[in-house]
């Protein structure tokens, strides 16, 4: 069993002299297996709940528990993909993705035999000796994926993992994402600033309000994708259907009424994301 | 008693975390220091001295005197040794260097006498300044000038160099002449690492006085702890260790403050 | 070209001072006769070894001090950018000893270790130790977060972020780090063997001082000049050479 429940999560940066809140009263479940899209404005706190869940990052209230267990620290049970693919550019594809197994000790042969089998999961076979230098940026990230899965983590948590890929590499890494899932069920957490993507791939959808980030909708996707066969159809194909339409666009409308009622508040954005991504702006 | 000081350290702790477990740990080392020494005896004295035994040399030295004077006077000698060759250390190197950043020509002429001169430690020429000079202060100053004398150049050279481009540009678009040039962009964009080059020189000059003055020596620090290591008086070693330390950190601080005055428009 | 006569006009000037008489043989040799010092000293032993002997003593003492410095240096520094904690325990004890010139050490060595090899060794530990730290500090600070935490995430405990993440992430400037100690221990050794030793090439400087012969004087510095400079220039090529293979870190 590994269900991720955030319990009435606050996180409040300190902000030079004032205080900045990312996340205001936040509950939520994912249960086992189920595959969750967060979508948010920028700056609605959504990095920072998934962080919460990898133990990279403190609430300030509340608390999060993953399978039943309370998280405190970063652990092989909840493999992060983040958007910079965060690849070690000093070890080869190989030791990239049996990085994680030889952290758990697993024996040198069997290492190389799941390194194979994910290597060949993703289309990737024949990559093992090259440096993450040598490959594109979807090949990247597939590898980093492969490397969150070789280590059959029971939750897998996924920051904008193709944010930095361009459309069309996009599109194929999400129709991949849908056959591995499929295959080897997880419990997912996914954020995405793209509603599209969050409806193809998700089982349920969270919209994430700004500043102070707070639930402002849940969509269930499962049921209509279930009903008109998404699953059977290409990418293109399935985001023409009906179904697909009507929940992107009540999603999207409660994005734009989010994105237009604080931009009454705009001054806060520049502060939100210098918040969100540590102090990067103006400090070390 | 104990609250204001407890009160205190929760103060400091909240304010600057990183300073109280600094000071923390600093205070548990002279704690087992102390109690090794002192108390359990559990550490040679005649090898290591003990808080105590420190401070008895240091109250020997501040009023009766050791190896020839009290300690003011042989720190005073030694600082002025020091200061002597860095000031002329830095009067000759920087415009040398920075003359050599200016003319490719004048630093290829040069080049090939520094270069053989460059690789060789400072140190390695206190027998050959001895032998010109002996034991006197001018050997000393001598070898001090010269382990000042080369981060100078080096960094003078370097500092003009680093000057942007376009920078240097921006000064002849002006209708800038070349020497307003380099009195007004290149001397003060290179006045950074010219800085650099200044701590580097403090640092040898300090390095190099102690060795010079380890070797021969009628007076100074240096001469205290030859002689403290010639009666074996461990304690004494330390108090001209700790003397030197504290100098040094002195003098670099001064030029801190100086850098800060002369290079107004950096960030720190 | 112009170095060439530079080069020319610095030799040619030290030629004639010493050969015109201005100068006392005693005080300035010639450049020939440091030369045929050097040679001799190559053939024949001068005070127990050739002078490739000695510097080969020197060289001994220095790669064991250099690299026990290396060697707790380095994992020092990483662990001291890791670890926020260590870093604010061990930081000021650092500074402090950052200020004490490696020389000054030399008495405690001489008391500890008397003529042994420890002395020496002692004293270029204490030279060639702060840049090492430094520069794996540094380096580590320089690692990406993101790659610290990939790690964490997939389950790495502390020594293994140390030793596969924060050491190659850092390795240029940890290099750069061992190359400027490398440079200072091996100033610290010649300062230490114009004190306390009896073989070595700083012993041959202090005998050729006291033996009023600046001619032995200036050959051994030639040696250490030249040794000093082939050490730099390995670990030059050595640093090119990691840059190039880990020149996949940005």
């Amino acid at each position: 069993m590994s269900d991720i429940v955030f319990e009435a999560i606050s996180k409040v940066f300190p902000r030079g002299g004032s205080s900045f809140t990312a996340l205001a009263d936040v509950s939520l479940e994912i249960p086992d297996k189920q595959f969750l899209a967060i979508v948010g404005p920028s700056g609605c706190g959504k990095t920072t709940l998934l962080r919460m869940a990898a133990g990279l990052e403190l609430p300030s209230s509340g608390g999060v528990r993953v399978g039943g267990r309370p998280v405190r620290g970063p652990g092989p049970d909840r493999a992060v993909v983040f958007q910079q693919f965060a690849l070690f550019p000093w070890k080869t594809v190989r030791e990239n993705i049996a990085f994680g197994l030889k952290c758990k000790g697993v024996p040198r042969a069997r290492r190389d035999e799941l390194t194979r089998h994910y290597l060949d999961l993703m289309g990737m076979s024949g990559t093992e000796e090259s440096y993450p230098h040598q490959l594109s940026g979807g090949m990247q990230q597939r590898v980093a994926i492969a490397r969150s899965y070789a280590i059959e983590p029971a939750v897998l948590l996924m920051d904008e993992p193709f944010g930095s890929l361009d459309a069309q590499t996009r599109t194929l890494m999400q129709e991949e994402l849908i056959r591995i899932s499929r295959v080897n069920p997880r419990t997912v957490l996914f954020i995405t600033h793209s509603v599209e993507e969050a409806v193809y791939l998700a089982d349920r959808v969270v919209v994430l309000g700004r500043s102070p980030g707070r639930v402002t909708d849940v969509v269930e996707i499962r049921p209509v994708r279930e009903a008109e066969g998404w699953d059977r159809l290409a990418s293109e194909e399935a985001m023409e259907m009906p179904g697909f339409g009507h929940l992107r666009a009540r999603i999207w409308r409660q994005l734009r009424a989010e994105i237009q009622a604080s931009s009454h508040g705009g001054a806060g954005v520049a502060r939100m994301s210098e918040a969100i991504s540590g102090g990067s702006y103006g400090g070390v | 008693m104990k609250f204001p000081m407890l009160r205190l350290a929760r103060s400091v702790w909240s304010v600057k975390p990183r300073a109280a477990i600094g000071l923390a740990s600093v205070l548990v080392l002279l704690l087992a220091w102390y109690l090794a020494t002192d108390v359990a005896g559990l550490i040679d004295r005649h090898r290591f001295p003990s808080p105590s035994d420190i401070w008895t040399a240091a109250a020997q030295i501040l009023t009766r005197g050791y190896a020839g004077g009290t300690l003011v006077p042989q720190a005073l000698y030694s600082l002025r040794l020091v200061v002597l060759g860095f000031l002329v250390a830095t009067a000759t190197g920087i415009p040398l260097g920075i003359l050599m950043g200016l003319s490719r020509r004048f630093e290829a002429f040069v080049n090939p006498a520094f270069l053989l001169v460059r690789p060789i430690p400072p140190l390695a020429w206190i027998p050959l300044a001895i032998v010109w000079l002996g034991l006197a202060d001018s050997a000393k100053v001598l070898v001090i000038w010269f382990a000042a004398f080369v981060p100078a150049v080096i960094n003078a050279h370097a500092g003009i160099r680093s000057v942007d481009q376009t920078l240097i540009a921006a000064g002849r678009v002006h209708g800038a002449s070349r020497a307003r040039i380099v009195w007004d962009v290149l001397i003060p964009g290179a006045m950074p690492m010219i800085f650099t080059g200044l701590r580097l020189s403090l640092q040898a000059s300090w390095t190099t006085l102690v060795a010079a003055e380890l070797i021969g020596a009628v007076l100074g620090l240096g001469k205290v702890l030859s002689t403290a290591y010639r009666d074996i008086y461990p304690a004494m070693i330390a108090v001209g260790m700790i003397t030197i330390a504290l100098l040094g950190a002195l003098t670099t601080k001064l030029l801190d403050l100086v850098e800060r005055r002369v290079v107004r428009w950096r960030q720190y | 070209m112009l170095s060439l006569a530079g080069a020319a006009a610095f030799f040619g000037l030290w030629q004639i001072l010493a050969g015109s008489g201005l100068v006392s043989k005693f005080v300035l040799p010639s450049p020939s006769d440091v030369l045929v010092a050097a040679l001799t000293m190559m053939v024949e032993p001068f005070a127990g070894d050739t002078i490739q002997g000695h510097v080969g003593a020197s060289l001994v003492r220095w790669a064991m001090g250099f690299g026990l410095a290396a060697g707790i240096g380095v994992p020092l520094g990483l662990a001291m950018g890791y670890w926020r904690l260590l870093d604010a325990m061990v930081s000021p004890v650092f500074e402090a000893y950052r200020y004490i010139a490696p020389l000054a050490w030399v008495p405690f060595a001489a008391l500890w270790f008397g003529t042994g090899i420890g002395g020496p060794v002692m004293v270029i530990f204490t030279g060639a130790f702060a840049p090492c730290v430094l520069n794996a500090y540094r380096g580590a600070h320089l690692v990406e977060r993101h790659l610290i935490e990939a790690a964490r995430t997939l389950g790495a405990g502390g020594l293994r972020v140390l030793a596969e993440v924060l050491l190659p992430g850092a390795l240029p400037s940890v290099v750069s780090g061992l190359r400027v100690g490398a440079g200072l221990g091996w100033q610290s050794l010649i300062g230490a063997e114009l004190i306390v030793v009896s073989s070595g090439i700083g012993y041959v400087l202090v005998l050729g001082q006291s033996n009023l012969a600046p001619e032995i004087v200036m050959a051994a510095m030639l040696a250490v000049g030249v040794t000093g400079l082939l050490i730099d220039v390995a670990l030059r090529f050595a640093e090119a050479r990691i840059r190039r293979r880990w020149g996949q870190t940005p």
